[in-house]
This record gives C-alpha cells, sequence and structure tokens, in this order.
C-alpha cells in the first residue's frame, strides 16, 4: 500500500533510529521502533530499515526484543543476506540465562522463511530439544516441523524423529503434544506419526494433564491405533468415558467420534455413548455463540441419521428464535422435520406455521417445504396448514405450497383428493416459473378431479406469447398431452393452438422437438399415445410408508465431527469427487489385478434369478456420499468395449431392466465412465463402469465394473454383473 | 492448523492479520467477501466456507469477523471455540474488542497471538498464564511504564508450569485476603401470544474473583445442588467429590476465573420474571394501526426488575410511530423500522405501558405477521433458578479471608411473539 509520504516517513524513521541520542535514550529508542511495527502492520514497506532494526535487537528489554524479532520474521525473505547478520545475535540469545528469551530467540529464528537457514538452526534445535526449561523445549520441538518445512525435499533426519520420539514421555504435557504434532509433520510421506501400544497408553495416561486443545488433537491421533483385544479395548474406553462429558464441545465430539470408531464392533456400546453425548451436544446447541451453535446443529443431525429418536423429547430446543441467523434457521428446520412424532407433531407444525411468513422468502419456502415433508406421515393437519397459507396471497408463498403440493401428491397418492379440491379452491396462481411448473404438472396429472383445470390450462396457452422460460411451455406441452387424454372435448382445440405455436413460431429448439414429438405421437392415434404418455411409473409412496431407515452408524461416523457436514455436502464433495475419481479409476485397477474375476464369474453359477428395483430416486449427493463412504467389493473387466449406441439408448436398455444411470461421460471422451445403482433382495447396489484409455490405438479397451453395495450380499452382485454384462452385450451386438 | 488469521470490519477490510506456516495471500478472503455479499444479514455469512485449496472458519463478535485460514482437516468445533477464545482474551486484556481498541494495542495484540498459537497450534491459552507471560495494558500501568522505562513483559517465566497445580502459581501475596463469587443467570425464552411458555431456558455461571496468600483449598456448597442440568467446571474442581456429595472443593486459580457454567433447562420449571400484555393490531384498507404494551413483573420474589430495554422490528410496512410512553424514553428509526424503548425499572404499583398509533404506508396491504417484541432486563440479588449457596470454607492456610456472594439475572434472548 504505497501511499504519499511513505518514503519521507521511512528516511524520518531511518534518521531517528541511527541518532545516537535516541539510542542513548531506552524510551524514546522503544518508541520508534514501536511505530516502525506499527507502519508494518499498516502495510507500509518499512524494509529499508532492516540494517537499524537488527542493531536494535541487542538490549535487555524483552518487548523491544519481541517488537524486532517480528520485524525480522517478516522482512527476512525479502532481504535473506542481511537476515543472516541477524542471525548471530538470535543465536547468542538462545544461550541467554532467561528461559523466555532462549525461547523467543529460537522460535523466531525457526520462522525466518529463508534458504539457507537449516545449517543455523539446526544446533540450537538440538539443544533446545535437551533444555531444562520446559518452554524452550516447546518451541523447539515445533522447531523441528518447521526446520523439515524449510528443506522439504531432503531425507528425514533419524536423530531428530529418535530425540522426538523419546520426548513423547517429557513430564510437560504441551511438549508431549508437540512432539505429536511435529512428528505427523515430519513423517507426513509415511503416513504419519505411529501410534503404535506403548504410545497409546502412555498419551491415554496423560489425557487429563493436558489442556483441551490438546487432548483434542490427540483423540484424533488415538484414531489410528487399534486395540488387539476387547479388554484392551474396554480398558481404554472405560479412560476415555469421563471426557464424553467434557465442559469443552470439541473434546466431547472428539471423543465421541473415536468411541464411534473404536466400538465399531459393539453396536450397544456405540448406542451407549450417542446417549451420553447427547447432553453436551445439545448444549452446544444452544450455546451464546452462533456459530457453535450450528456446528452443534450439524453434529446432532448426523447423530440423528442413525438415532433419529434420540433428541425426540428436546424438539423445543430446535425452534426458531427471531434473531438467529438464517444458517441456524435452515438446519434447525430440517432438525424438527425429522423429530416429529405423534405427541409433538401439533406444536412442531404450529411453529413452523408462523416461520412460513417470515420475511426471507427462502426461510419461507424452507418452512413450507418442510411442512410438505411432515405431511408425507400427518398429511391431513398439513394440509390445512398449506391450505391457510394459500389465503394470503403471497407470491412466493403460493408458488412454494403448489410445489410442495406436487411433491406431496407425488409421494402420497392418498392425499391426492385433497390436494386437488384445494387447487381447485385456489383462486391465484404462482407467478414464477418453478411454481407455474408444478401447478401445470398437477393440472395434467390430475386433471380429471380438477373440473376447472381445463380453464386454467387455457389461460396458460393464451398467454404463451409473454412465457419466458422454456421449462414451463415443455411442463404446459406435457400436461396439455395428459389433459387432452382424460378430457378430449373441453382440451382439443387449444391442444392443438398450442402445439401450432410451438411447432411454428417457438424459436427454442427444445420445445419445438418436444412439441413435434407430441404432435407425431398424437398422429399414430390416441390409444398408442395413451400407452406412452400415461405408461407404469416407479411409485415412490412405498419408501415413505416403511419409514425412514436407520442408517448405520459407519455410514457418517468417517465424517464425525470434520469440516464436510458444514460445509454443505455438495460443494466439498464435488471437489472431492472430482480429484479423487481420476486417478484412483487406474490405481485401484493396478491395485486390483483381476483376482476377483475367477472368485466371481464362474459360468457355472445358476442363473439365481435376483429381481432388481429402482426403488425412490437417489439423490446426486447421496449418491457422492455413499460412494465414497463404501469399499470396492467387487471389479471385474468385463471383455468387451463400450456399446456405441448413443447414451440415451443405453439409458433406456438400463431402465429396462431396472438400473438406474446417475451420471456419465458425454459422448466418446477417452475415460468413458458411468455411475449406476438399483436396489436388489434388500440392498442398495452400486457401481461404475469405465472405459480407460486404449493402449493400442486401433484396438478398443474393455469395460471395467466396479461395484459397491450397501449392505453386503455376494449372490445379488454376482446377479447384478451377470444382468448388466447381458444388457451390455445385447446393445454391442444389435446398434439400434 | 491454524495458518493465518484475517481480521475483517464491518465494512470489509482487512485491519490486522498475522500468518503461522506460510504467508497467505490476502487474496484467499474474496471467497469470505463473496460470502459477505451473498449474505443479506452481516451475521448470515456460513462460519464454514470452501475454497479450492484451503477453508475459512469465520466467528463474528463485536462487529468484527475472525478469519481462520485452514489447509487441512480439522475439527471444526476446535478451530470456532479456539476463534472464540482469542475473542475473549482481547476483550479481557482490553475491556472491549473493537477495532479501535485492537488497532491501539497492535503490538499487544501480536504479542498474544504469538504466544496463544506456534506453527498453527494452540499454545497458551489460559487466561492466567498468558497474564504472566503478557501483562495486560492498564492506564495506571502506561503512566507507570512511561515513568520507569519498564515493560509489559514478565520477566520471569510463569512458574505454574512448574508448580503442582497447574492453574496456580506458587508464592502467591495479598495484605487483603478477599474471595467473591457472582452468580450470573442468564434466561432464554420464548413466550407465545397467549403468554404462555415455548422454550425457556437458564444459562448460569458462577464467576470468582479470589485474592488469596498461599496455596488455599476452598469448599463451596450450594443449598440445592439438584437444580444444576449440564454443568461443567473449571479443570480446578475435583470432579469425584462433586459428584459423590454435590460439593464444589478446589485450590483455586489467582485472580478472576470462571468456576462454573450450568444449565436448567425447560425439563425443570423455568420462572418468568416478567410478562407482557400487548395489543398490536393493523387492519386491512385503513393506514393506522394500534400498538399497546404494558409490562409487568411475575415471579420475581419480590425483587425490582431494573434496566429494561424492550426492542422490536416493525413490520417492513410501517412509516412512523406515534407513541406515548407512561415512564422511560422511546424510539423509532424508520430507516431499519426497529423500535426500542428503555424503560428502566418496572414499578409494580404502577406498569409501564407504551401507548399509540402506528402508520403505515398508504396503500400497502395489512402485514401478515405480528412483530416479535424482544426483552433486556437485569434483576440484581436473585438468582432466578433458586439457586443459592449454602457456605463457602478455606482449608490449609491460617488467616481468615472476606468472603462475598452476589446474584444476578439478566435476559439473554427472551423474546414475545405477538
Amino acid at each position: 500500500m504505497p501511499y504519499f509520504g511513505s518514503e519521507e516517513t521511512v528516511k524520518e524513521l531511518k534518521r531517528a533510529l541511527s541518532n545516537p541520542h535516541v539510542q542513548a535514550d531506552r524510551l524514546r529508542y522503544k518508541n520508534y521502533i514501536t511505530k516502525v511495527i506499527r507502519y508494518m502492520t499498516q502495510g507500509l514497506d518499512v524494509s529499508a530499515l532492516f540494517m537499524d532494526m537488527v542493531k536494535a535487537s541487542a538490549t535487555v528489554d524483552i518487548v523491544q526484543k519481541k517488537l524486532v524479532y517480528l520485524y525480522m520474521c517478516t522482512y527476512a525473505s525479502d532481504k535473506p543476506d542481511l537476515a543472516l547478520l541477524a542471525i548471530n545475535t538470535l543465536r547468542k540469545d538462545c544461550a541467554d540465562p532467561n528461559p523466555m528469551v532462549r525461547g523467543l530467540a529460537l522460535r523466531n529464528m525457526c520462522n525466518f522463511r529463508m534458504p539457507g537457514m537449516p545449517e543455523y538452526i539446526e544446533q540450537p534445535i538440538v539443544a533446545g530439544l535437551r533444555d531444562k526449561a520446559s518452554y524452550v523445549r516447546r518451541v523447539a520441538v515445533l522447531g523441528c516441523a518447521k526446520m523439515h518445512s524449510l528443506q522439504p525435499n531432503t531425507d528425514i533426519d533419524g536423530s531428530i524423529v529418535n530425540e522426538l520420539y523419546a520426548l513423547l514421555r517429557d513430564p510437560d504435557p504441551v511438549v508431549v503434544v508437540n512432539c505429536l504434532r511435529a512428528l505427523e509433520e515430519i513423517l507426513k510421506d509415511e503416513g504419519g506419526v505411529v501410534i503404535n501400544k506403548p504410545i497409546a497408553h502412555h498419551l491415554l495416561n496423560r489425557m487429563k494433564d493436558l489442556d483441551s486443545w490438546a487432548q483434542s488433537e490427540v483423540l484424533t491421533f488415538l484414531l489410528r491405533y487399534r486395540p488387539r483385544s476387547d479388554d484392551e479395548l474396554f480398558d481404554i474406553l472405560s479412560l476415555l468415558d469421563a471426557f464424553l462429558q467434557s465442559a469443552h464441545a470439541h473434546v466431547a465430539v472428539a471423543t465421541l467420534r473415536l468411541f464411534l470408531h473404536l466400538a465399531s464392533a459393539h453396536p450397544a456400546v456405540q448406542a451407549d455413548a450417542l446417549l451420553r453425548t447427547s447432553a453436551p451436544l445439545l448444549a452446544t446447541c444452544g450455546a451464546a455463540s452462533r456459530e457453535l451453535r450450528f456446528a452443534g446443529l450439524c453434529h446432532v443431525q448426523q447423530v440423528m441419521r442413525s438415532q433419529p429418536g434420540l433428541f425426540a423429547t428436546h424438539y423445543k430446543r430446535f425452534f426458531c428464535g427471531y434473531s438467529e441467523p438464517s444458517y441456524i434457521k435452515f438446519r434447525k428446520m430440517e432438525i424438527l422435520v425429522e423429530l416429529v412424532n405423534d405427541e409433538n407433531v401439533a406444536l412442531v407444525l404450529e411453529e413452523l406455521r408462523s416461520y412460513c411468513t417470515d420475511v426471507s422468502p427462502e426461510l419461507a419456502q424452507a418452512a413450507i417445504a418442510a411442512i410438505g415433508r411432515i405431511a408425507r406421515t400427518y398429511s391431513e393437519k398439513c394440509l390445512d396448514i398449506l391450505t391457510g397459507l394459500l389465503a394470503l396471497k403471497q407470491d412466493h408463498i403460493t408458488s412454494a405450497v403448489t410445489q410442495t403440493f406436487r411433491d406431496l401428491v407425488w409421494f402420497c397418492p392418498q392425499s391426492t383428493a385433497a390436494v386437488c379440491q384445494t387447487v381447485e379452491a385456489c383462486v391465484d396462481n404462482p407467478q414464477d416459473s418453478e411454481g407455474k411448473q408444478a401447478l401445470l404438472w398437477l393440472l395434467g396429472e390430475h386433471g380429471e378431479q380438477i373440473s376447472s383445470a381445463p380453464y386454467v390450462m387455457e389461460g396458460y396457452i393464451d398467454g404463451l406469447k409473454t412465457e419466458l422460460s422454456s421449462a414451463v411451455k415443455m411442463e404446459l406441452l406435457s400436461a396439455s398431452v395428459k389433459m387432452f387424454l382424460c378430457r378430449p372435448a373441453e382440451t382439443q382445440d387449444m391442444l392443438g393452438r398450442l402445439l401450432h405455436y410451438c411447432i411454428e413460431e417457438e424459436s427454442d429448439m427444445c420445445v419445438r422437438d418436444r412439441a413435434l414429438l407430441y404432435y407425431r405421437l398424437l398422429q399414430r392415434g390416441v390409444e398408442e399415445t395413451r400407452k406412452v404418455v400415461t405408461g407404469p411409473k416407479s411409485d415412490p409412496s412405498m419408501s415413505v410408508l416403511t419409514g425412514r431407515q436407520e442408517e448405520p452408524i459407519s455410514l457418517w461416523a468417517s465424517t464425525f465431527n470434520t469440516l464436510g457436514p458444514l460445509s454443505g455436502w455438495d460443494l466439498c464433495l464435488q471437489t472431492a469427487v472430482i480429484s479423487a475419481s481420476e486417478p484412483s479409476g487406474s490405481a485401484e485397477n493396478e491395485l486390483l489385478p483381476g483376482s476377483t474375476d475367477v472368485a466371481l464369474s464362474s459360468p457355472n453359477d445358476t442363473q439365481e434369478e435376483i429381481s432388481l428395483s429402482l426403488g425412490p430416486p437417489l439423490s446426486h449427493e447421496t449418491f457422492e456420499k455413499m460412494w465414497l463412504d463404501l469399499e470396492i467389493l467387487h471389479r471385474q473387466t468385463l471383455g468387451f468395449p463400450r456399446p456405441k449406441t448413443a447414451s440415451d439408448t443405453l439409458q433406456a436398455a438400463l431402465q429396462l431392466v431396472k438400473i438406474q444411470t446417475l451420471a456419465f461421460t458425454p459422448g466418446d471422451a477417452v475415460p468413458w465412465k458411468a455411475y449406476l445403482y438399483t436396489r436388489g433382495t434388500g440392498t442398495l447396489i452400486l457401481a461404475e463402469l469405465l472405459q480407460e484409455v486404449p493402449e493400442a490405438p486401433d484396438s478398443e479397451g474393455s469395460l471395467v465394473v466396479s461395484v459397491k453395495q450397501h449392505p453386503k450380499n455376494q449372490q445379488t452382485i454376482r446377479g447384478f454383473v451377470l444382468i448388466l454384462k447381458s444388457v451390455l452385450q445385447t446393445l454391442n451386438v444389435d446398434p439400434l | 492448523m491454524i495458518h493465518s488469521l484475517f481480521l475483517v470490519n464491518a465494512s470489509g477490510d482487512i485491519f490486522l492479520e498475522k500468518h503461522w506456516k506460510s504467508v497467505v495471500s490476502r487474496s484467499v478472503c474474496d471467497y469470505f467477501f463473496e460470502a459477505l455479499e451473498r449474505a443479506t444479514e452481516p451475521e448470515n455469512v456460513p462460519p464454514v466456507i470452501p475454497t479450492p485449496h484451503h477453508y475459512l472458519i469465520n466467528v463474528l463478535r463485536h462487529r468484527i469477523y475472525f478469519v481462520a485460514v485452514i489447509q487441512s482437516e480439522v475439527p471444526p468445533l476446535f478451530v470456532i471455540e479456539f476463534l472464540h477464545r482469542v475473542v475473549d482474551t482481547f476483550q479481557d486484556y482490553f475491556g472491549v474488542c473493537t477495532e479501535a481498541a485492537i488497532k491501539d494495542n497492535v503490538v499487544v495484540v501480536y504479542e498474544l497471538l504469538e504466544e496463544m498459537l506456534d506453527n498453527g497450534f494452540p499454545l497458551a491459552t489460559e487466561s492466567n498464564i498468558l497474564k504472566e507471560l503478557i501483562k495486560p495494558p492498564t492506564i495506571l500501568r502506561t503512566v507507570v511504564n512511561t515513568i520507569t522505562g519498564s515493560t509489559n513483559v514478565g520477566e520471569q517465566l510463569p512458574t505454574g508450569q512448574l508448580s503442582v497445580v497447574p492453574w496456580r502459581r506458587t508464592g502467591v501475596k495479598y495484605t487483603n485476603n478477599e474471595a467473591y463469587f457472582d452468580v450470573v443467570e442468564e434466561i432464554d425464552a420464548i413466550i407465545d401470544k397467549s403468554g404462555s411458555t415455548i422454550t425457556a431456558e437458564i444459562q448460569g455461571v458462577i464467576d470468582a474473583c479470589v485474592k488469596l496468600t498461599g496455596m488455599p483449598d476452598l469448599t463451596l456448597s450450594f443449598m440445592n445442588p439438584r437444580l444444576l442440568d449440564d454443568v461443567s467446571f473449571h479443570p480446578c474442581v475435583r470432579f469425584k467429590r462433586w459428584e459423590a456429595e454435590r460439593i464444589l472443593s478446589f485450590i483455586p486459580p489467582d485472580g478472576n476465573f470462571r468456576l462454573l457454567s450450568y444449565h436448567v433447562s425447560s425439563q425443570n420449571l423455568v420462572a418468568i420474571p416478567v410478562y407482557v400484555k400487548h395489543n398490536i393490531s393493523f387492519r386491512e384498507g385503513s393506514s393506522q394501526g394500534r400498538f399497546e404494551l404494558t409490562l409487568g413483573p411475575k415471579q420475581t420474589m419480590g425483587k425490582v426488575v431494573e434496566s429494561v430495554l424492550v426492542s422490536s422490528q416493525l413490520p417492513r410496512g410501517v412509516l412512523n410511530a406515534n407513541l406515548n410512553p407512561s415512564q422511560g424514553t422511546y424510539t423509532f428509526d424508520p430507516v431499519t423500522k426497529l423500535l426500542s424503548w428503555d424503560v428502566g425499572k418496572i414499578n409494580p404499583q404502577k406498569l409501564p405501558s407504551l401507548k399509540g398509533s402506528v402508520s403505515l404506508q398508504a396503500g400497502a396491504s395489512k402485514p401478515d405477521e405480528n412483530p416479535t417484541i424482544n426483552i433486556q432486563f437485569k434483576i440484581q440479588q436473585l438468582a432466578i433458578s433458586g439457586l443459592k449457596v449454602n457456605r463457602l470454607d478455606m482449608y490449609g492456610e491460617k488467616y481468615k479471608p472476606f468472603k462475598g456472594i452476589k446474584y444476578m439475572t439478566k435476559a439473554g434472548k427472551f423474546q414475545v411473539r405477538t
């Protein structure tokens, strides 16, 4: 930030610092140094004063020393040659009788980020490791890590590593933890610090001497340790028991994570740990700081995936305060939806109802969607509330309610009649395109139950010229065709106008093609059209009846107490998937050199008929999450390239055998990939198809399929692979 | 762990930065500024912001964002709690934690940050230990320093780490030996239209100021210890003794510290000390609305409710308010639509009220939600949960200390829906 007069200021300071009178007066001298630091923090370049500042470091005043060190650390990398001059002073300070001066000098010397440093600091660091003051040892231990990061490509110094391992037994708890931190950094390439049995037990015994930060970190390090026997496991758990209810939320949560990890084979222990941590978690949700409250809520949400009932009695804690930030309110609403039961449903709905009129439209819409979710179980009460909201005649509310109705009818067909009645009675229509789409879908799908449906739709067709969104136009086309099939007399005329307009005047190709498609379909005859348009669909209502599955703890335990759940799955996972999946595809292939082929694809397998089903659709996020969490159970080279058919055909063919395609690489890109999923005999199967870059340019690579499954069932996998194989082969032989 | 720390003020300027492992360019904050722009309110910035190479974790306190730059996976609660600890320390040292205070004390701030974190790892965060390393600036000390030329830094190493009791240094001496305890309870509640309680919760703390010579061993007992849920103690408290006998037994740190914090949750009955009678109505079509509020004490055990401040965010359609308070003063900000009424004490004989009319924008439709009312208050000499200290005894030293206990109840997030 070079601003006016900066050069003058620096010159003036330089003159003052080199003035012998100033130097003689300690106080004035220090004031000038403070001034330099002040300018430095404001972004002024005062590096020209380096020489004068180095001279000022020769003092007995500790504050002055600190200031000069701070200055040197900032500019050392810009002026490496001058900084070397300062090192002598610093090395002298490292032998000072006052431990604080020794520590300070050592810490700052290690903070100089410039080449050639290690040769100067190695000797003082090694001396510092054996210093009798713990303050110096703490600094020296971390200094080892800093020294290593200054020369990242050199070999690890074995003697220092050994010394650090020995210092794990130091009487000072901070030295112990710093040793762990330093070793972790130095040994990063080798997988970090090794936690063997003696170290683990030593750390566990020291736990109560550590401060809360160190406790949390040690608990994270202990995740690496696997106890040999159940006896040892329970000894460890009983040692850690008190920390589950630590006053510091981060310690309690870290302990819980360790419990879940260690006791993965003992569900009863896990459940008990969750129960005992529920109090600190709830307290965090009510903490004074909003950030802590938010983090607490995210953790509660994760716990609820396995134990939905754990917080049911505390549902009132999740009511939103008026002044809370919206990110907290969103989370609280999500939690409330999960906590609803027969006793509290009335109160929760009343509460959510009051959020629907919130000033922020996003919040209001989220609240309405939340009511819609509850409506899948308690339809009657919710429908009353939603209908009442329509009377408010607020655009964003009407739109959100309509969308909620659409989802509700889809998931819970028994509420169709009531919804249709409400839609019919509702006078004003949504104004935004999402709301319009939802309304049109309802009209088209259930036109026979809404007597005014054709007239509403006519209004939309008449206003087509002013409609901007092509999604609405497409929805309108589909809805009109569906309506035509059930109420031909009233719809025929306007459908004709609609098709004419869309084919002749519409500029959006997608809409025009859709209109042409319907037009040609109708040309084939009404019965033919009916068969295509109103053919059987998948029915998601079953999943509602069975209720939400309690997920096993292992599904989320690995991400518990990490940043992922707080930053929103979509963002962090997308990046993780992109970076992880590209190289791993080939790496995993090498790791599993087709050995599984032999075990699984024996032709003798009697074609056990397994029935696959689609079930409720899986969102991208859930898929990604599960894909990352699960391990590959089966990998097989199929022995033929991918079918050269269009991707739609592939998708349709797979759908025919009830395998859903989630995503695939477009076109002929290599490597080509597709992600699939399906359900069969009570398990969920996820699969990846991968075609590598061929080795010889004229040959085509072979497809490799990797399968993950939850819960495991080898038989189903076998059946799935056979089905998949046969479909792909058929497509290969006979390009449609 | 924590790579860098940026301090950002309300107008979006970085006014202080500190790097530990390596220098991270200021441009990393651009992701934070993007989020800040997207958020409608300053407090709506999400606490964790992922960026391609870093995570940014921020806390907002005193209108300053403390933005930590993280390069690898960390437990989120850990970082958030640590940032709050940094803010608490600043507040402890400077009295207030404002941009001006931080800029004035920039040298101490850097000293503190340097001691609290090394290479990105938390080092010394106990206020007692920090204060021995770096003495807090006070007006008196500044004057003394200027005269004698001495400095802010302890010349000695914190001896606490070497003594048997890690939180207390050896060789403490006072001429007046005294121990004061403040029981402070904050009541968080949501009251619905009809005056019934939706949620109510008490968050209490006992803060102590102990200035005793030598190594005193204190015990503190309560009349009704079963009242407390979710208790968390200062590390000095002997937990076994509490579990067995419900007595707090401890060797106190020297000076100010928080002895324990506790919750009394909605499971127990929480007394609500004030009630509000309200009549706020807007009629369709008319440009006037009626506004009436009356406050009264309830379940205060005869104590006076004071420092009462009522605030309410009126609907957007409200143009102005023409009200008449029976006591105190009120202000209405026509831009933010914030009505605040400084009531003062509540006199049970003559209840304070605020009556009058509000004018609405002509032609605007009737607001569909009535405003929520936030209330601040204080009650001296009362712990609303009913918690009472029975006695305080000292062992291990010969002298007789002066002991004192003070109770206070405050409103936390206390809101009434209308």
